[in-house]
């Protein structure tokens, strides 16, 4: 364990990638095709029985692991996110087929961020994913106007799901340094965000390449799921 | 008999919705406000830390129960681009907080035409508007003898409408109770202009 003082980040490396099958039926909502979720994403609740007995105590002296997911549309800059945050540098990534999942620890409070692939054959199975989950990063390519509709969708589809119920909701505005990107405003409007009246959420301003933003959505998540507890 | 016990026992643990906007210029102290009701309504919950709540972007919601009544707040983003996005909200909501940071001498200019533009919103007639006089634990703040004239200059546009100014501290939880109170009797006489939301009608 690295603990490093000035970004106030400590790391444990457990990364894997784990490639899904993909079938070919390409979109849930064109053919009812759910994915099975056969081998459960969420070990928490599966655990031999001494594990069980570990993670009760864990969880009784406060030591829970807060569970988030980040979902987006493919290239809005998930995996860039996400290795922002744990390593706090801007990585090289290749399209991610499967997830990454990595702890991050912020102000001493674990999180297990799971950062799921966005392309349009793999995003059925991001529900797959969402139980036992505390709060959900949506990630937009702000300079992608025209794909807004296709994010808005997904987000819209995403929420209904009732394993989702909890969760809270932060958006990242992500590539705010790119110029005639679009603003919070537009972002507000174009996911009709006005229509989700029984959930907290936020929207953040960032750039992962430059690491902007991200550390007021992470204390906005610090505070706003402790006290959701 | 089932539906009748049913229907009984629905009739005696109802609770009728209601949904009520929480508004003002940014750093007014919006989401401190919810954040005490919050506290002082609810059972076993902790605010956050007041000096950990930053600018609200989004939405931030509460439920308190109070007198067999419901309120859901809904508290959004106070700054000057967010403003165009709060009449997506009027048609549903019962009643308005509008929150003033009285120690801001300098923009309640601003605020007052701000909550001028809002009240001549179609959608918000008949509502309730209930004016906060907020941080009255700032020494040389405004009190509401002086923010009150500023708010009634406004009074043809009001109308009929139940208006009110009170002061309080969100800091300090002071004048959050009477608030309340108010905005639920205020409510409660409007039911004819708009009805509560129950659960089951969604």
């Amino acid at each position: 364990m690295v603990t490093k003082s000035s970004p106030a980040l400590t790391f444990c490396s457990r990364s894997e990638v784990v490639i899904v099958e993909v079938k070919p039926t390409a979109d849930a909502r064109d053919t009812e095709y759910r994915p099975r979720c056969l081998s459960p994403a969420t070990s928490r609740s599966v655990t031999l029985t001494m594990g069980g007995f570990y993670s009760y105590f864990k969880s009784l002296f406060g030591e829970k692991e807060l569970r988030i997911l980040i979902l987006g549309l493919d290239g809005a800059g998930k995996t860039t996110i996400l290795y922002r945050l744990q390593v706090g540098e801007v990585v090289t990534t290749i399209p991610t087929i499967g997830f990454n999942v990595e702890q991050v620890t912020y102000k001493n409070i674990k999180f297990q961020v799971w950062d799921l692939g966005g392309q349009t054959s793999i995003r059925p199975y991001w529900r797959c994913y969402y139980s036992n989950t505390d709060a959900v990063v949506y990630v937009i390519d702000s300079v992608d106007r025209e794909r807004m509709g296709i994010a808005k969708d997904e987000l819209m589809y995403m929420l209904k799901e009732e394993e989702l119920n909890g969760a809270i909701l932060t958006i990242l505005a992500n590539k705010q340094d790119v110029e005639g990107c679009m603003n919070v405003t537009e972002i507000h409007q174009a996911l009709g965000l006005d229509s989700l009246k029984n959930r907290t959420f936020q929207i953040f301003k960032t750039s992962a390449k430059k690491g902007i933003g991200l550390d007021e959505a992470m204390d906005w998540l610090c505070n706003t799921l402790q006290n959701h507890k | 008999m089932y539906t009748l016990f049913h229907g009984l026992y629905k009739y005696l643990t109802q609770k009728d919705e209601f949904w009520v906007l929480i508004l003002g210029l940014d750093n007014a102290g919006k989401t401190t406000y919810l954040e005490c009701s919050k506290t002082k309504f609810k059972k076993n919950y902790k605010g956050i830390n007041p000096s950990k709540i930053t600018t609200t972007v989004g939405l931030n919601i509460g439920n308190i129960d109070i007198h067999r009544v419901s309120l859901n707040f809904w508290d959004l983003g106070g700054q000057t681009e967010l403003q165009s996005l709060w009449d997506k909200y009027y048609a549903e909501c019962h009643a308005i907080i509008y929150i003033v940071d009285s120690s801001d001498r300098e923009r309640m200019d601003e605020s007052k035409k701000t909550f001028e533009k809002m009240i001549c919103n179609e959608n918000l007639g008949g509502i309730p508007l209930l004016i906060l006089a907020n941080k009255q634990d700032i020494p040389d703040c405004m009190g509401v003898r002086e923010v009150k004239p500023i708010f009634n200059q406004n009074a043809h546009l009001i109308g009929r409408r139940d208006f009110m100014v009170m002061p309080i501290s969100a800091l300090t939880g002071d004048g959050i109770d009477e608030g309340i109170q108010w905005l639920v009797q205020s409510i409660q006489r409007n039911i004819e202009v708009r009805p509560p939301k129950n659960a089951e009608d969604y």
